[in-house]
């Protein structure tokens, strides 16, 4: 095991839906305050800043010119963006890590926001549906109407249905089970309105294998973190969330001509690399935040990180084993699918809540290390999510 | 949304879908579509195709990708992985609802992302064999779909 070098000491968090006038830059800055000041530290602490932006999906988005750091008066030396899709949380420490280790910095406020619903609701009003995105140079599929993540994201699920004959019901089950952690969230968008799996079954297919419950939410938010180092995070007036580990991996590495990347993750080196650092095994790992834009997401990871062997993903969670109560915790704050959709930052910010004993009615007893995986980037048109970062967190 | 206006003869049509987003990496091939011509990107060494468009990876490559040409391929190939869109999410697809996007495992290797005509969509099977049918949406562009193979 490496010695844990880094670590979390903030943690801020900005909830949709924004009210009128919100928008993401600003709770971006406000979810910066917040973390600064459960850091137990001042603006004036805060080195550098960095972005955490959801890019290279179905679109870029545009870059501001003026950014939160400006509107929070950080008095930063650095600050720029940094991001693969849905893998922002371990591409941010990583980056951080090296400011940090040549002492550039002290405390790297790490910060990531969306304003999706919002926007969401001003594109419904021109006959769109779904989250729009800007174009991205170059982009294949939008003439043949593959115009959201579903539209290809969904190739993963019907592959796994192919080759291990996976159901939407087995799908299904992942679903319910997040919905059950969500309504124990106060803050998930679903709480309070739980689900089963005949309502999973009954909801309407949006892209066919996909009803409409195995696909995230689109959410307004923001989440803000502060890493420093083992040195400085004696200090905190809150548990230190120490960094133990840190890997990614490419499905790149098996491009179409493999052919073998359509049902499963690019786990296996991010595994070696965060599991080695940290010197765990997975039966070591209490809570499991895995980054689950679609059920299937969720299923390949299971598979893939060894909770069952590959194929059998279905049965297992059929079984349950991933809700409240089950011996693999996973998503605990309700998840993409269920709480709310920043990022990996929902895996993020809930793993560093559940390490602190902070997660209220669904904290995970004893919770000592948690698995958060990123997820995202479309490196191989048409529309493969490619990159996984594993990052282990420990209490 | 945006509408592109476009003349048919005398007629007026309106194309109300998002037309292709073209860069110079894939103008080539898309000039191709528009002569019904179906090219890869093609190693001239080692006979290997691409898409989309790459260095080769079984040996050392050529300053610029000059080993390699767009080539015309069979157009023919078998589903893969499909999908249904039973929703929208652009009004110009509202009249297609049903329609099927797809991966096709082209006979030269690379999956192809496109849509499967020709077929009711619940029809459809993986390893189904199925060629490419152009379809001239406007004077200046042509989608490479791909329908069922005639038997
Ligand atoms: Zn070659």
């Amino acid at each position: 095991m490496v010695k844990p070098k880094y670590a979390i000491v903030g943690l801020g968090m900005v909830y949709g839906p924004y009210a009128e006038g919100v928008t993401a830059r600003g709770a971006e800055a406000e979810a910066g305050r917040l973390a600064i000041a459960d850091a137990g530290l001042k603006r004036e602490d805060v080195d550098g800043a960095l972005q955490l932006r959801r890019t290279a999906g179905g679109g870029e988005r545009p870059a501001w010119a003026d950014a939160f750091p400006r509107m929070l008066g950080l008095p930063f030396k650095f600050f720029f963006t940094v991001g693969r899709g849905g893998a922002l949380a371990g591409l941010g420490i990583a980056t951080a890590m090296g400011f940090l280790d040549l002492g550039i910095a002290k405390y790297v406020l790490i910060v990531g926001g969306v304003e999706d619903f919002k926007n969401s609701r001003r594109t419904k009003a021109q006959g769109q549906r779904g989250m729009v995105h800007s174009e991205k140079a170059g982009y294949w599929g939008k003439p043949f109407g593959d115009l959201r993540a579903p539209s290809h994201h969904s190739f993963l699920a019907a592959r796994h249905m192919y080759e291990y004959g996976t159901t939407s019901r087995q799908l299904g089950a992942i679903a319910v089970q997040e919905r059950a952690w969500a309504c124990k969230n106060p803050k998930a968008k679903m709480y309070g309105r739980p689900m089963t799996i005949e309502d999973h079954q009954n909801s309407p297919f949006v892209v066919e294998p996909y009803h409409l419950f195995d696909i995230c939410l689109v959410s307004d938010g923001a989440v803000a973190f502060v890493l420093t180092t083992a040195d400085r995070a004696k200090d905190s007036p809150k548990k230190p969330v120490w960094v133990r580990g840190l890997g990614s991996g490419e499905v790149a590495d098996e491009l179409w001509w493999e052919k073998k990347n359509y049902t499963h993750m690019a786990v296996k080196t991010a595994k070696e690399q965060a599991f080695g650092q940290a010197g765990i095994e997975l039966k070591d790992v209490d809570v499991a935040e895995l980054y689950d834009c679609f059920t299937a997401e969720v299923l390949f990871q299971l598979e893939d990180y060894g909770w069952c062997k590959k194929g059998e993903g279905g049965p297992f969670v059929a079984e349950g084993h991933i809700g409240p109560g089950g011996d693999v915790p996973v998503n605990t704050s309700g998840g993409l699918l269920s709480a709310y959709h920043y990022g990996d930052l929902t895996c993020l910010s809930e793993a560093v809540m559940q390490l602190r004993g902070e997660a209220g009615e669904r904290q995970v007893k004893g919770a000592e290390i948690a698995l958060v995986t990123g997820h995202g980037g479309e490196l191989i048109s048409p529309g493969m999510c490619s990159i996984h970062t594993s990052l282990v967190l420990g209490a | 949304m945006s509408a592109t206006e476009v003349a048919k003869g005398n007629v007026m049509t309106t194309y109300a879908k998002p037309l292709p987003n073209v860069d110079d990496d894939s103008r080539p091939q898309w000039e191709g579509f528009k002569q019904h011509k179906f090219l890869l990107f093609r190693c001239t060494k080692c006979g290997a195709w691409y898409w989309p468009k790459a260095f080769c990876r079984n040996h050392e490559n050529a300053p610029m990708f000059a080993d390699l040409e767009w080539t015309e391929a069979s157009g023919k190939g078998k589903i893969f992985a499909f999908n249904i869109h039973h929703m929208a999410f652009h009004p110009g697809f509202q009249p297609d609802i049903p329609y099927v996007y797809a991966l096709v495992e082209l006979d030269e290797g690379p999956l192809f992302g496109t849509n499967i005509v020709g077929i009711d969509p619940h029809q459809i099977t993986v390893g189904m064999p199925v060629e490419v049918a152009y379809d001239d949406i406007t004077p200046e562009w042509t989608l490479p779909k791909f329908k069922p193979v005639a038997k």
